[in-house]
């Protein structure tokens, strides 16, 4: 059974509609892209699930159910807006973040301090906040969200601010994760990182949902027919049943006519005796499929 | 209810372990320190102990003797001289031996006329000196409890016609009672009132709401700094208050206390009743406030309002001491705002029917639980809202948040 199913969550502020009937679900053991441009509505729809706001029509069952005090206790939050409490020592902020979550100030010490360790910043702990970096406060603000160990891991935009090892760091972390079976949403506009780390993505444009499902699933919905294709030899300038090429290097990428198929093409190569060392369906990226499907939609609107 | 406990020591703690609290809690007693000090030095510069004659050639005083003097006397009596003639006493404050004479007119027992020749450094304090020693030797003789009776006067009873309630003029304690405690309930909300609205706009500034209000409930929340603010409010004026006393023990010739143990137990207790709802009320819509607000300072402006109407009651402390059955003493004592000053206050005058305090305290608990409710929801709502106010329209609009 899916840790977090929306069904048909509506929110209007006044006259704007943030989220319009938007629904999907969230299995154990997966990492979920909630993607969408600045204003789509997915932090509204964030706000929803976690029960800081009320859907005006729809459901949300978080771990089977209603979100209660209870299962606060088992959620992890990295939200947009981030904070800590400046004035205070690193340690002790985290500590108390963490027995706000249910868990006992020693075993709270003791994993805080495991994670100050992961996460680089044991030197730092008996520092203010204040005084640490903007790339330390995120960090510190994810072990908030990852310490007392919490079956659904909601995070937005989690690698801003974080340096390429530290991203590194991150995404392994999150990895590590899924595998245990903890659910995780991620919220973010960076596509390589879902197109890296995501199973299954939703994308949110003007409070709707526009595409639902697994990545590889998503990107054989938005493939053209093309190819991409690798060859030492130069190609000729016409070849049967191809619209348009495209070339960077020795990579090429070919656009065919509507009714061509790219077994034909393939046949065509062969016989002109061009060396092929990759010949493979030409995938779309996610970026391109963001950009085009945002699009698509703006010019609706 | 143990993390309405953690958000309470937590806020306890960050505020306590401040250094800008233990400055604030030393800025009090420094400033009242200093202005002992200044008032010191000033009645100090125009004292002069050294000797002061007197003429007194009729003869008035048999004997004349020293006043004697409290052993703990920071400025003690002047010494007094007898000259029998003005030339000599003269002479002498010329050579400045003396610093001033009085000379006792031969009428001096039916019309008190005394003459003063001073000279440039003679102190404020000779008259009242003199007066002093004058009093004390003209009784010499007289049984001491008259002696004393002359010197202290009355002590005025003034009862209820139904007898139930009397009042004595030396129990001055008991009026004054209502009015300290009513000046340090101000000062309490204000400090704690500001330390919530500081911590609540601070939740505000520090983006630290979507964490928590994921974590705990928004009344877990609210109530928990409700409640810490309100011991930190308490600890600043307790450790004051000590302060105060340890003064106290350093200078009691200079504060006659009165008879504390007058007053009435019942009336202490009626105090504690009216404050700790009033106090939770207040403190809580100050937090209200503070979640609306989108900077301290603006919140700060809007709270100083809330203190306009808690001392309404001072100005018109008359109308209640005199007519404390009156139209304007009922309403101040039952008006939730201005109850904590004037019920007490009205207690001391007039026997409060019991209803009505049942109601006034009554009406105040509901009003706390009800701010609490309130500072929680406008929290919830506020939090989300960074650089936004909130309409205490959207607070009270029944769908769009969730109202735990």
């Amino acid at each position: 059974m899916p840790s977090i199913i929306v069904q048909n969550i509506v929110k209007n502020f006044g006259s704007y509609i943030a989220v319009d009937d938007v629904s999907f679900s969230v299995e154990a053991g997966e990492i979920f892209g909630l993607l969408g441009p600045n204003g789509a509505g997915k932090t509204t729809s964030i706000r929803i699930i976690l029960d800081i706001f009320k859907p005006d029509s729809g459901t949300v069952s978080i771990l089977g159910g209603p979100m209660s005090e209870e299962k606060k206790n088992n959620i992890g939050y990295l939200p947009e807006e981030r904070g800590l409490y400046q004035d205070i020592p690193l340690e002790r902020c985290l500590v108390y973040l963490a027995t706000l979550k249910g868990m006992e100030n020693s075993l709270a010490q003791e994993r805080v301090n495991k994670y100050l360790v992961r996460f680089d910043l044991i030197e730092w702990r008996k520092k203010k906040v204040k005084e640490l970096s903007k790339g330390m406060q995120q960090k510190a603000q994810l072990i908030t969200t990852l310490v007392h160990q919490p079956q659904i891991i909601v995070i937005d935009e989690p690698f801003s601010a974080l340096d390429p090892v530290n991203t590194q760091m991150v995404k392994d972390l999150l990895r590590e994760e899924r595998d245990s079976g903890k659910t995780i949403i991620m919220c973010t506009h960076q596509m390589h990182q879902v197109e890296e780390l995501c199973d299954r993505l939703v994308l949110i444009d003007h409070g709707q949902s526009m595409l639902y499902g697994t990545l590889h699933d998503v990107r054989k919905q938005f493939a053209k027919p093309a190819v991409a294709l690798s060859t030492p030899d130069p190609l000729p300038a016409l070849i049967p049943g191809v619209d348009s090429i495209k070339q960077e290097n020795s990579d090429y990428t070919l656009h065919l006519l509507p009714g061509h198929s790219t077994q034909e093409l393939l046949q065509t190569l062969v016989k002109a005796n061009i060396h092929i060392e990759k010949f493979e369906i030409a995938m779309p990226t996610l970026d391109e499929i963001f950009i085009d499907v945002v699009q698509k939609q703006g010019a609706v609107q | 209810m143990k993390k309405f406990w953690l958000i309470f020591s937590q806020e306890y703690k960050r505020h306590v372990l401040r250094r800008r609290f233990i400055f604030a809690i030393l800025s009090m007693p420094i400033f009242v320190g200093f202005i002992a000090l200044v008032s010191f030095l000033s009645v100090r510069m125009q004292y002069n102990g050294s000797t002061v004659g007197y003429i007194d050639s009729y003869s008035i005083l048999s004997n004349p003797q020293p006043v004697p003097e409290k052993v703990s006397s920071l400025l003690p009596s002047a010494n007094f001289v007898a000259y029998s003639s003005e030339v000599a006493a003269r002479s002498d404050l010329n050579s400045e031996k003396i610093q001033a004479y009085f000379i006792l007119s031969k009428d001096y027992l039916s019309n008190g006329e005394v003459t003063l020749m001073k000279g440039k450094k003679a102190g404020s304090n000779i008259e009242s000196d003199f007066g002093s020693f004058l009093k004390y030797n003209l009784l010499a003789g007289q049984p001491a409890k008259v002696i004393n009776r002359l010197t202290l006067g009355n002590n005025l009873i003034v009862r209820s016609a139904d007898g139930t309630r009397e009042l004595a003029a030396n129990n001055w304690m008991a009026i004054a009672m209502p009015f300290i405690a009513g000046i340090l309930f101000i000062i309490a909300v204000n400090i704690s009132g500001g330390y919530l609205l500081q911590a609540v706009v601070e939740e505000k500034e520090n983006r630290t709401m979507e964490i928590l209000i994921t974590s705990v409930s928004p009344s877990q929340l609210m109530g928990g700094k409700v409640i810490a603010d309100l011991l930190v409010g308490l600890t600043e004026l307790t450790i004051w208050i000590g302060f105060f006393l340890i003064a106290l023990r350093f200078v009691p010739q200079w504060v006659s206390v009165g008879q504390t143990s007058n007053i009435d137990a019942s009336s202490v207790l009626l105090m504690v009743a009216t404050f700790l709802p009033a106090f939770v009320m207040i403190a809580a819509a100050m937090g209200a406030i503070g979640a609306t607000a989108t900077e301290a300072r603006e919140a700060q402006q809007i709270a100083g309002l809330f203190t306009l109407p808690i001392v309404v009651p001072f100005w018109f402390s008359s109308a209640i001491m005199f007519n404390p059955n009156g139209p304007i003493a009922l309403g101040l004592s039952m008006f939730p705002l201005t109850a904590p000053i004037a019920l007490p206050l009205r207690a001391v005058f007039t026997n409060i029917p019991l209803w009505q305090i049942v109601v006034t305290i009554g009406l105040l608990c509901a009003l706390a639980a009800f701010s609490v409710w309130l500072a929680g929801r406008v929290f919830r709502i506020g939090m989300l809202r960074y650089g936004k106010k909130v309409s205490f329209r959207e607070v009270f609009r029944p769908q769009s948040f969730q109202g735990k």
